[in-house]
């Protein structure tokens, strides 16, 4: 194996990174989201939703609609919540919002954070769920929190990588 | 000259784009059953619709630093027959009972959801309810929202085994005006009366 091969092996690689990134970045300005395409992490809209489920997001919407699932972030925590719009109350400027999630048996206040009451749809609403494709994300959950599934996998690539080099 | 890893490589790729192209299919194919069967257009009986109003004063409902907060709460009857919703690619339906009303400045308006229900199968989509609560306690952004008159509807969101999320609303609706909650000394003798027809 000469150097070049390998330089060119490099370059397929970063080539591969790149048009991902690209891919998630434009699709960022199309839905005008920060994170066009979720994956479910809790149980909180069964039986709609369940942990795995991918689900893509639009955030065009002027305002919300009553019966909307939406995805917000609490003072920008890393963590989404998927939940339905329960309430909405709206005048020219913005839009307040009250979330619930559909298994839970209260609404979100004891969600938002501390002394907040309602959801800012401009500020808070990462967007609104219009597709859905159920489990595949579960790969994404399996390597966040099963650490011999992360190894495995990573194992699995770099002995992948030697043997294709080989040919 | 073929290897196994990229003869594995062309099966997995063919069988994402076969099954994108079928989950295409089944979400088109799901609108246009829904269209055929009359969904966007489904009738609905709402009737004796009566709401109750109280004063709240815990952050539970809606109270911010124990000042009095209005709320309220409805009783309703109710026959819609949802079975259309219910094709091949219906995971679950839900419905929801909402009420739409002004607000207090120029151009504000407000919708709050008072019950909903999951149905997941198409036995249990045929709704015959009588005397129904609501489920919710409501309260708005301002402290009071009395004397508003609100549009009562029923709406539907269907959630799919796979593709697009579909939403819309029965055609009947009824208008209500949001009562004044009883004063402090009207409360209390609702609630002697209460347990005066308890004991007896």
């Amino acid at each position: 194996m000469n150097l070049r091969q390998q330089l060119q092996q490099l370059l397929t690689l970063l080539y591969v990174g790149t048009s991902a990134y690209m891919f998630w970045k434009g699709l960022s300005v199309v839905t005008n989201s920060s994170s066009p395409i979720v994956v479910v992490l809790s149980g909180s809209m069964e039986p709609a939703f369940h942990r795995g489920d991918v689900l893509l997001l639009w955030n065009r919407n002027e305002r919300s609609r009553v019966g909307d699932v939406v995805v917000y972030e609490v003072n920008q925590k890393a963590i989404p919540i998927v939940h339905r719009v329960l309430r909405e109350h709206h005048n020219d400027k913005k839009q307040l919002l009250l979330t619930k999630g559909d298994n839970n048996p209260v609404d979100d206040l004891g969600l938002y954070a501390r002394g907040q009451n309602y959801l800012n749809k401009d500020k808070d609403i990462v967007g609104t769920v219009y597709g859905y494709f159920p489990f595949v994300g579960y790969v994404t959950i399996l390597i966040t929190e099963n650490q011999y599934f992360k190894y495995g996998l990573l194992g699995l690539i770099a002995l992948s990588s030697l043997i294709s080099g080989e040919e | 000259m073929f290897s196994i890893v990229q003869r594995g490589q062309h099966v997995l790729n063919h069988a994402v784009t076969l099954i994108g192209i079928l989950s295409v299919f089944i979400a088109l194919s799901s609108y246009a059953l829904l269209q055929q069967g009359g969904a966007f257009n489904l009738p609905s009986t709402i009737s004796g619709v009566s709401p109750q109003a109280t004063v709240r004063m815990s952050r539970r409902f809606g109270s911010v630093g124990s000042k009095e907060k209005e709320n309220n709460k409805l009783t309703f009857d109710l026959q819609a027959d949802l079975t259309p919703l219910f094709n091949w690619n219906t995971k679950q339906i839900f419905v929801y009972l909402t009420a739409e009303y002004p607000g207090k400045s120029e151009g504000s308006s407000n919708k709050v959801t008072y019950w909903d229900k999951i149905i997941t199968s198409k036995d249990n989509a045929n709704l015959t309810l009588q005397n129904e609560k609501s489920k919710y306690s409501v309260w708005d952004v301002e402290d009071t929202f009395r004397n508003r008159e609100a549009t009562v509807k029923l709406e539907w969101d269907i959630q799919p085994y796979v593709g697009i999320l579909i939403s819309g609303e029965t055609t009947g609706e009824v208008d209500v005006v949001f009562p004044t909650p009883p004063t402090g000394e009207e409360a209390r003798a609702e609630k002697m009366k209460k347990r005066q027809q308890k004991q007896h």
